[in-house]
């Protein structure tokens, strides 16, 4: 077998919800459920599972027991996949591993997170979430509650460093708003126009509450099999993959949040045979406008341009030469973490994009960021012919 | 009669735990109103809070001891968002992310409420703040401005 036979058969996505309700395995069952009957398989064509879910906050997330919990009978392959917002893309390498080597045929990709709790918001949710002990508790008794400080920090030291402007943010947010218009999963549907923008209120300078993504409840699953003779009719096929993890150390007189990701895009590209000009459409990880921006540089997506440049030019929106976050990303259409830009790179690639579809979109970059941006990976899908 | 001193911008429930910490040497100097940190025992090197082994000569043996408590400003941002129920601040606050001479790099609020604000690449000077009894490394903008909230017990 070779790794081109690898494809993503099966999709399944729960409404994402913006309210409290159901736990991370009732989601779960759900999505799989979806999942299972888009690709035309029962459990008993199921030979691996993998699941992964978000740290922190609550104590109820996914994991292996959802083998038994999700009605699977006996499996080759059953792990708890974790790095962070990196997971869903390692997710995709771990069965694809599998399927290559022979140890499973058809492995169901799960992730699941439900932050939103009764009697609170999101940021909330995050704010009283990471406790009282090591670096965090530090850190948390320094003011910085939620993810947005973390991140706020990490934009003002780019924008310091690169030249970015408030206006680049601005032309991200809405741009990023244009696609989610298109998409009826995504969670926020209207226009919004820079003087719109600019009505959201600072949560961390820069970063306005339209700068930052939209935690969900929900859950997607992924059907990955190496059997051409089963499945949905429009095979993804997994084309390469590729993983950078910088290892940083935070100490005066040098950077602790930039560079690393490039290269996972190289050996992506390289396995593929591509090159970034065959790229039709790119679905980044943006739990931040900045992180967004950011990404496209690092990822040498910009011909050279600054992001800012790139992205005001309208390259990364409908019509554009690189059509970036499609689904709204997870700015505008959720944050299931990794599973929001893999969800939407299948359904381009199915042609099933609706109003936002991508005309002969057949390449698709997914990028997969975690952590205060330690973690790289990106994928490199193709439809099958 | 103790006098306790208030925090002027967050709830004591956010008080770091102290004993059995991994921070706790740090605790222990902010509380004798020295700023102790990590390094290598064998080549010196500045270490991350939570550095096990050292990343330039890979001993295993860190030393915690008190460094100059001066540095310059690596990043800021301004919180605008403050958590009902964690942050008693009426204003916006400032975060920094601070490169010290020691060659570490620390978060830190500012010691009372900040008249002004530094930029990046501006100095700073380490002070301490009470939270909840335990000391925290905070940037002391307004060295003359007394603590904020004083409360008697």
């Amino acid at each position: 077998m070779t790794a081109s036979d690898v494809a993503l058969v099966g999709l399944g996505m729960t409404a994402m919800s913006l309210s409290p309700g159901r736990a991370p395995q009732e989601l779960a069952r759900e999505a799989l459920g979806l999942a299972l009957a888009d690709a035309g398989v029962t459990h008993g064509d199921v030979d691996g599972l993998l699941v992964g879910s978000s740290q922190g906050i609550r104590p109820d997330r996914l994991g292996v027991a959802f083998a038994a919990q999700g009605g699977f009978s006996d499996l080759r392959l059953l792990e708890h996949v974790e790095i962070k917002g990196a997971t869903t893309i390692a997710m995709i390498q771990r069965a694809a591993l599998a399927i290559e080597t022979g140890v499973a045929r058809t492995v169901v990709c799960v992730f699941a997170d439900a932050p939103l709790v009764a009697g609170k918001g999101a940021g909330s949710a995050y704010a009283h979430s990471g406790g009282q002990s090591g670096v965090r508790g530090l850190e948390r008794a320094s003011g910085m509650l939620g993810s947005v400080p973390t991140y706020a920090l990490l934009a003002q030291r780019w924008m310091h460093l690169s030249g970015a402007t408030a206006d680049d943010l601005c032309a991200m947010a809405t741009t990023t708003r244009a696609w989610a218009l298109g998409n009826p999963a995504a969670v926020v549907r209207t226009p919004l126009d820079a003087e719109g923008y600019l009505a959201s209120p600072l949560i961390a300078e820069p970063l306005r509450r339209l700068d930052c993504a939209r935690p969900v409840n929900g859950a997607v699953a992924v059907v990955v099999s190496g059997d051409t003779g089963l499945g949905h009719p429009v095979r993804v096929r997994v084309r390469g993959s590729g993983r950078e993890h910088p290892v940083r150390h935070r100490r005066a007189g040098a950077e602790s949040w930039f560079g690393g990701g490039r290269r996972a895009v190289d050996d992506a590209l390289a396995a593929a045979g591509m090159s970034r000009s065959d790229l039709d459409v790119a679905e980044l990880y943006d739990p931040f406008s900045v992180v967004t921006l950011m990404l496209l540089e690092e990822y040498g997506l910009t011909d050279g341009r600054t992001a800012g440049e790139f992205v005001r030019a309208g390259e990364t929106g409908p019509g554009g030469r690189l059509p970036t976050n499609t689904g709204g990303g997870q700015l505008s259409g959720f944050y299931l973490q990794g599973m929001t830009p893999l969800a939407e790179a299948v359904i381009q690639l199915r042609g099933d994009g609706g109003e936002r579809q991508v005309a002969g979109a057949s390449t698709a970059l997914v990028g997969g960021i975690g952590g205060r941006l330690d973690h790289h990976a990106a994928l490199l899908l193709e439809r099958a012919a | 009669m103790t006098v306790l001193t208030a925090d002027w911008l967050l709830s004591d429930t956010l008080a770091p735990q102290v004993e059995g910490d991994p921070l706790a040497p740090l605790y222990a100097g902010s509380d004798r109103g020295e700023l102790v940190l990590p390094f290598c025992a064998a080549c010196a090197l500045p270490l991350d809070l939570d550095q096990q082994v050292c990343d330039g000569c890979g001993a295993a043996e860190i030393t915690w001891r008190a460094v100059e408590p001066t540095g310059t400003v690596h990043s800021m941002t301004v919180m605008h968002r403050r958590e009902p129920g964690l942050v008693v601040a009426a204003e916006p606050y400032p975060i920094l992310d601070v490169e010290l001479a020691s060659g570490h790099r620390l978060i830190m609020t500012t010691r009372t409420h900040p008249s002004s604000l530094p930029r990046i690449g501006d100095p700073v000077a380490v002070a301490f703040r009470n939270l909840g009894g335990v000391a925290i490394p905070s940037a002391d903008l307004d060295p003359a401005a007394p603590p904020t909230t004083e409360a008697s017990s």
